[in-house]
């Protein structure tokens, strides 16, 4: 092998004196078989960093690892704070990664056929070990990963985060949490039960009140005119292959631009780049003179090869005085670490705690009384039940989403702190309680009949 | 019209050639994922004799998932499936009308709608003679009248069934 210049990668082969030498400070590595495996060249092809507790050490860390990349190597400190974000969205990626685990165990066991899926889930439940709990943990995990989804979207409109240069990402975002909804319901169909049937009996006919294609669009998703084998099997395969293939795609985006836009950080600091790249007519980002090379002064066009464009403002901000940035490795991943723990150990009390429901096989030829839709949707049930189906079941719909999807661009106030956001607030605000209530009055005050019902007397809801 | 330089003719072509195969995709999708023809239960289902059924009353069919009823002389094949939201309605003996359970609508016994949250009367199959035997074509799917038609209504004979209560 040769010498390349590139071989300052090299360093990864130094012994204990030239890595002292290099990184003042350390304690010597101990001798022994686990420092010998470590320095041999089979372990170094996989992990190329040295691994030293010093800050070049934690920067190369992040550098060389592929899945550490997805962070910065440096976050801002103020992102450690728990009460920055909840960690709302990393807690819905790690019950994404939960439901993963457990969704791969429970195909071990399902067929999707109309004859068989509810079979194998009496046998899961009773025939396999730990198939009950793997199950109860899949189901909370799902429920939760709803409502985490939904907090998440609530916390990134009151912290004003939607705005530029991340108005994008929050359309991502509603992506997402109509990719988490679709995973929802398609799972509610798979285990072929009473609640299951006819709460997706509801569910699929609130489609039909499209106007138009509304009974198209239906009878795509479910494949016929009422649930059955079709339904099943498209419900399925959407359910295992087709959403989760989305959902990591576009997380994956919607993740990376985090990353890329800086964590919230105001104008002109990390997020610059993609502050200049969202562009603002009349405010010209600054290519620096000095990033540009041009090859001679002759030529009617000079070739300009563009070393990196920066916001006028950040030109100054980079003069900053403390750094205010921390190690990812260890900081941030600790707490990640945490959080994620805590998640799982939460998910697996809920599994442990309660079973998940499993009713009588389903059955077309007899209504539950007790059909809802699942949770997420009772709002809209209920809004149906008092208006006229084109109102509830379309304008209010889509409306919200449409007017979600354009907040960022309608909404041009950059202000983030709440006093000055008044109107946004305000509006929000009693959009989040009117859909709140409808949902808790369809879940918890409607029995049999849509009747009402108080629910300290009598429980209609099933999740 | 703009000269077209050849970087521009090829950028057009990556267009068209992108939007086309974006064409085909949607055809070949639809082709794929289009609502199956009903299966099994679907076609002409033979129900009996006319005189089976009586004023006032109404007969489940469980092959092709519907109710006839007779009101008034007039015989219908109704759709068990609630125009609402797809619940399966069925019939209340005691008031000698159509009450469904989930979300509280009432029809008459010729299922047109007397109260709840349906946009409409329940779902109606067409119906032929052949002699006196009485023919359901559950393939001819014929949206239920409208609200407020009455034709019908009349006082119910007796109390609801149980979870209108």
């Amino acid at each position: 092998m040769t010498e390349t210049p590139s071989a300052k990668v090299a360093q990864t082969e130094l012994g204990d004196a030239e890595r002292l030498a290099l990184e003042p400070g350390v304690s010597p590595v101990s001798h022994g078989l686990s420092a010998r495996v470590r320095d041999g060249e089979a372990w170094r092809s996989v992990f190329r960093h040295p691994g030293l507790d010093t800050p070049r050490g934690r920067a190369l860390k992040s550098f060389s690892n592929v899945f550490l990349h997805i962070y910065p190597v440096k976050v801002p400190a103020r992102v450690l704070r728990m009460r920055y974000s909840w960690r709302l969205g990393y807690i819905a990626s790690v019950l994404f990664g939960i439901l993963l685990g457990t969704g791969v165990y429970l195909m071990f066991f399902y067929t999707p056929t109309v004859t068989s899926a509810y079979g194998d889930m009496q046998q899961l439940r009773t025939g396999v070990g730990f198939g009950q709990l793997i199950r109860n943990v899949h189901r909370w995990s799902a429920h939760l990963m709803v409502l985490v989804v939904m907090f998440h979207l609530v916390r990134v409109f009151f912290a004003g985060s939607y705005k530029r240069p991340r108005q994008f990402n929050w359309v991502l975002g509603l992506g997402l949490l109509a990719i988490t909804l679709g995973f929802s319901f398609t799972g509610y169909l798979l285990p072929w039960d009473q609640l299951s049937y006819w709460a997706v009996t509801v569910g699929t006919n609130l489609v039909d009140y499209i106007p138009v294609i509304g009974s198209l669009v239906r009878g795509v998703l479910i494949g016929g005119d009422q649930i059955g084998q079709p339904t099943l099997q498209r419900f399925y395969a959407l359910h295992v292959a087709v959403l989760p293939v989305s959902l990591a795609m576009l997380l994956m985006v919607h993740i990376w631009r985090v990353r890329k836009d800086g964590f919230a950080v105001k104008r002109g600091g990390i997020g610059a780049f993609a502050e200049a790249g969202t562009g603002v007519p009349g405010e010209e980002p600054v290519v620096l003179p000095a990033l540009m090379a041009t090859t001679g002064s002759d030529e009617a066009e000079p070739r300009v090869r563009l070393l990196g464009v920066v916001d006028r403002e950040s030109v100054t901000a980079e003069e900053r005085l403390t750094d205010d940035t921390v190690f990812t490795w260890p900081h941030l991943l600790v707490r990640h670490g945490v959080v994620g723990l805590g998640t799982l150990a939460l998910v697996l009390g809920l599994g442990i705690a309660f079973a998940a429901p499993l009713r009588g096989l389903a059955n077309p030829n007899l209504t539950d009384e007790r059909a809802k839709a699942p949770w997420y949707f009772v709002g809209l049930q209920e809004l149906l039940s008092r208006f006229d189906p084109l109102v509830a079941g379309i304008f209010v719909p889509a409306g919200l989403f449409l007017i979600l999807g354009l907040l960022p661009y309608i909404d041009r106030n950059p202000a983030t702190e709440a006093r000055n956001r008044k109107v946004a607030i305000t509006v929000f605000s009693i959009m989040l309680i009117a859909a709140v209530g409808l949902t808790v009055i369809g879940a918890l005050f409607r029995g049999p009949g849509w009747k009402f019902v108080v629910p300290w007397k009598h429980w209609y809801l099933e999740l | 019209m703009q000269q077209l330089t050849r970087r521009g003719l090829l950028a057009k072509g990556w267009k068209a050639g992108g939007t086309l195969l974006g064409v085909v995709t949607a055809w070949t999708s639809w082709g794929l994922l289009r609502p199956l023809r009903a299966s099994g239960a679907s076609g002409k289902i033979n129900v009996g004799s006319a005189s089976n059924f009586q004023d006032g009353a109404a007969v489940y069919n469980g092959v092709g998932r519907f109710w006839i009823a007779n009101a008034k002389g007039n015989l219908f094949a109704l759709s068990q499936q609630c125009p609402h939201l797809g619940c399966r309605v069925p019939f209340c003996e005691s008031s000698g009308r159509f009450e469904c359970p989930c979300h509280g609508s009432i029809f008459d016994i010729g299922g047109e709608w007397i109260a709840g949250p349906s946009p409409r009367g329940m779902d109606q199959l067409a119906v032929s003679l052949d002699g006196d035997n009485v023919i359901v074509d559950t393939s001819k799917r014929l949206d239920g009248p409208s609200r407020g038609a009455n034709r019908f209504l009349s006082d119910p004979k007796g109390p609801p069934c149980a979870g209108n209560g």
